[in-house]
């Protein structure tokens, strides 16, 4: 009863091991254990093989490491791109006047509530807070991505 | 002449609340109120985001931007103080009740 056991253990053990190692059968033969038992599985083991090698190696691997989600990391790029879209999208700016450089009070003529605004969009945009004091004096596109690229780590 | 004289300061004080001017045009009093009313203003941004209908959240962002530019160029003490306090309240309103809708 317990070598049954034992044997139904080996064997899917050997099963990963099978399909991540396609070579080494003197490799495969000692990592089964030499009793007498398992001589006849190591063989059951090996004519398996080729029908294990045809499967998908998804679920195996799946077994042996752990995969994790995360957003694609930033770049001063792609900071930029998306700050300058978000700004296009708002609309008491003319897209054609934005530059990255452009003063939101000086050049497009915005005011103090509509620059809180844009904050805002940008807080809901790279999903992170921006307190009142240091946001009070983003007043260009450029400080804007130059912020973020502070807060978040992003060097070049 | 007396009238001219007002407009005159009218002219002068209307350099107050929320502005283009830099800050040096404002007295240290002046500037402490526009943080101040900015700092309600983005408060009130945060909350509204906690609505959670779309259509609900776009009406308040709406007549949250209307009433603060309405208001923009107050001049009065008095009456700039009566709004902030009212703004603070609606705040609170919108707080409470979003608590509330929460539980």
């Amino acid at each position: 009863m317990a070598a049954r056991v034992l044997q139904h253990c080996v064997r899917s053990l050997a099963r990963p091991s099978l399909r991540l190692t396609s070579g080494n059968l003197a490799v495969r033969a000692a990592a089964v254990p030499a009793a007498a038992i398992h001589r006849p599985l190591s063989f059951a083991a090996d004519s398996r093989r080729t029908r294990w090698l045809g499967q998908s190696q998804i679920p195996s691997v799946g077994v042996l490491c752990r995969q994790y989600g995360d957003l694609p990391p930033l770049t001063i790029e792609s900071i930029k791109d998306r700050v300058m879209y978000v700004l296009k999208l708002y609309d008491k700016i003319n897209p054609e006047k934005l530059q990255t450089t452009s003063h939101f009070m000086k050049d497009l003529g915005l005011d103090s509530l509509d620059q809180v605004e844009i904050i805002m969009a940008m807080e809901d945009e790279f999903g992170f807070e921006i307190p009142d004091a240091e946001a009070e004096k983003l007043m260009s596109p450029d400080e804007i991505v130059q912020y973020i690229a502070d807060k978040k780590d992003v060097y070049e | 002449m007396f009238s001219s004289h007002c407009q005159c300061v009218i002219v002068e004080l209307s350099d107050m609340a929320v502005t283009r001017l830099p800050h040096a045009a404002l007295s240290l009093k002046q500037f402490l109120q526009r943080q101040k009313i900015l700092g309600i203003y983005r408060n009130m941004l945060r909350t509204i985001r906690q609505v959670p209908d779309e259509g609900d959240r776009k009406y308040l962002r709406d007549w949250a931007r209307d009433e603060f530019k309405r208001n923009k160029n107050a001049t009065d003490q008095d009456a700039i103080r009566m709004m902030v306090t009212q703004a603070n309240n609606h705040l609170e309103e919108l707080q409470k009740s979003l608590a509330l809708a929460r539980s």
